[in-house]
C-alpha cells in the first residue's frame, strides 16, 4: 500500500521572472533532498520574453533595446523549448516534482502536462489537442493556446507550462513563437463563448486538472504573500 | 548470435549486432535493451571501461523515456567530470534533461557528431550515440556501479512505480 501522494500548491499572484527562477532553484534543491513534497507554483508574470537553453534569439524579431519601450524584459534560461512570451492573463504553472518517485521520464511528463491543459480547455468547451511531432504544446486547430518548456535536473522538474487565458496577443508579434512561423497564437477568451469566471477560479481549475492528470491523492493549497517576501529577503 | 525468439523479444538495433557486446538475458517491461559488459548508474547512464578509457552515454531505457533528442550539450575536452554531477544536457520534447556522470575523471574526448546528429542518442544509444570518453580517477567508483542484471531490475522497479 503506497503512501498518499500530496501536491503542495503555492498561489503566488504576479511574480517577477527572475524572482520566480530563484524560488524554483531553491525548491528544486529542497525537493532533491526530500525536504519538501512535490510542489506546484501557480502564478503570472509581468510582460517577459524568455529563451531556452538553445538560445534561439534569432526568433526575437525586435532589437533587445526596444523591449524596455514596450515594457518587457528578456531572460535566457536553462529550460527546453524556444522563445516565448509570458504576461498578464496568462496562467503559469511551474511543477517542482520528482519524476523518479513516479517512475516517468521527460516524454511522459510533457505529455501529461499537455493532457492537463487539454482537460482544462474542455471545461470551457474548447477542443484542444497535443502538438504533432516537434510541436510540443497545446493547440486549437492550428492556433497555439498552451506552451511548455521544462528543465529536469536529477529527475526533478522546474519551469513548466503557460496557458493563454486572455493575454495581450500583440506581444507575440515580436517573436516567432516557439520557433514555429506561420502559426497563430490564441487564448481561451478567443476560443470560447462561455463567460470566463475570475482568474483565481480559472487558475484553481487548471491546477486541479494537473493534479488529476498526475494522479495526486491530495492537494494542499498555500497562499502566503510572505513566501515571496522570504525569497526577496534571501536576495538581500 | 542469439536465437531468433530472443531477437524478437529484445528491441535490437542493427548496430548492436555488429559489436562484441551482447544483450542481457532478461527483458525489462518496456523492452529496452540492456547490454552485458557495461556498468550502469541509477540515473540511466552507462559506462564501458576499456583499459584506461571509460566511454559514457545514456541507456536505451533513458532515450526511450526522453523522446526524440534534438539538442545535446557536452563539456569541453580536457575538462573534468565528477561522479553524480551533471556534465551536460539533452533536449527532447521541449525538456532539457541533465546528464550525470557515473564516475569522476578527465574528459579526453567528446562525441562531436552529436552536435549535428543528436538523434544518434535515440537510434544508437550504446554505440554511435556515445557522449564522452573519460580517464577515470577511481576504480572503486566503477566497481560500485550496477551490472546489467541489477540495472534491468532497477528499471523494472522504477517503471512499476508509475
Amino acid at each position: 500500500m503506497r503512501s498518499p501522494r500530496i501536491l503542495e500548491v503555492w498561489k503566488l499572484g504576479t511574480v517577477n521572472y527572475l524572482k520566480s527562477l530563484k524560488l524554483q532553484e531553491k525548491l528544486v534543491s529542497e525537493r532533491k533532498d526530500h525536504r519538501i513534497p512535490d510542489t506546484l507554483l501557480s502564478l503570472q508574470h509581468p510582460p517577459t520574453y524568455t529563451l531556452g537553453k538553445r538560445r534561439t534569439d534569432h526568433n526575437l524579431l525586435i532589437p533587445e533595446s526596444e523591449l524596455t519601450k514596450i515594457g518587457a524584459e528578456l531572460h535566457y534560461t536553462q529550460r527546453g523549448g524556444d522563445i516565448t512570451f509570458h504576461g498578464p492573463h496568462q496562467a503559469i504553472l511551474y511543477p517542482i516534482i520528482s519524476l523518479r518517485s513516479i517512475g516517468i521520464g521527460a516524454r511522459n511528463y510533457v505529455e501529461t502536462l499537455e493532457r492537463s491543459m487539454i482537460e482544462f480547455a474542455l471545461i470551457y468547451g474548447v477542443k484542444a489537442r497535443a502538438g504533432h511531432k516537434c510541436e510540443t504544446g497545446v493547440w486549437v486547430g492550428d492556433r497555439k493556446i498552451g506552451a511548455i518548456g521544462v528543465r529536469i535536473s536529477s529527475g526533478v522538474t522546474s519551469h513548466g507550462l503557460a496557458f493563454n487565458i486572455d493575454p495581450d496577443l500583440k506581444y507575440f508579434e515580436h517573436i516567432v513563437p516557439c520557433g514555429i512561423a506561420d502559426k497563430e497564437v490564441t487564448s481561451l477568451r478567443r476560443e470560447t463563448e462561455t463567460l470566463l469566471p475570475s482568474e483565481e477560479v480559472i487558475h484553481e481549475q487548471l491546477v486541479s486538472c494537473l493534479a488529476k492528470a498526475f494522479s495526486y491523492d491530495d492537494v494542499v493549497w498555500k497562499e502566503d504573500p510572505s513566501l515571496i517576501l522570504d525569497t526577496h529577503e534571501d536576495n538581500e | 548470435m542469439w536465437a531468433s525468439s530472443t531477437a524478437n523479444a529484445l528491441k535490437l538495433s542493427s548496430s548492436v549486432s555488429k559489436s562484441h557486446l551482447s544483450p542481457a538475458f532478461s527483458i525489462s517491461r518496456c523492452f529496452s535493451t540492456v547490454l552485458e559488459g557495461l556498468k550502469y548508474a541509477n540515473s540511466h547512464e552507462w559506462v564501458k571501461h576499456e583499459g584506461s578509457v571509460a566511454t559514457i552515454g545514456i541507456t536505451d531505457h533513458a532515450q526511450g523515456h526522453l523522446g526524440e533528442v534534438v539538442f545535446v550539450e557536452l563539456p569541453e575536452e580536457n575538462g573534468s567530470v565528477s561522479k553524480e554531477k551533471s556534465f551536460g544536457a539533452v533536449e527532447s520534447v521541449k525538456a532539457t534533461s541533465e546528464i550525470l556522470s557515473p564516475i569522476s575523471g578527465e574528459v579526453i574526448e567528446v562525441n562531436k557528431k552529436l552536435t549535428d546528429s543528436p538523434g544518434l542518442i535515440n537510434s544508437s544509444p550504446y554505440e554511435d550515440g556515445w557522449m564522452i570518453k573519460v580517464k577515470p580517477s577511481s576504480l572503486a567508483e566503477l566497481e560500485s556501479l550496477m551490472g546489467p542484471k541489477e540495472y534491468t531490475k532497477f528499471c523494472e522497479e522504477e517503471d512499476a512505480a508509475h
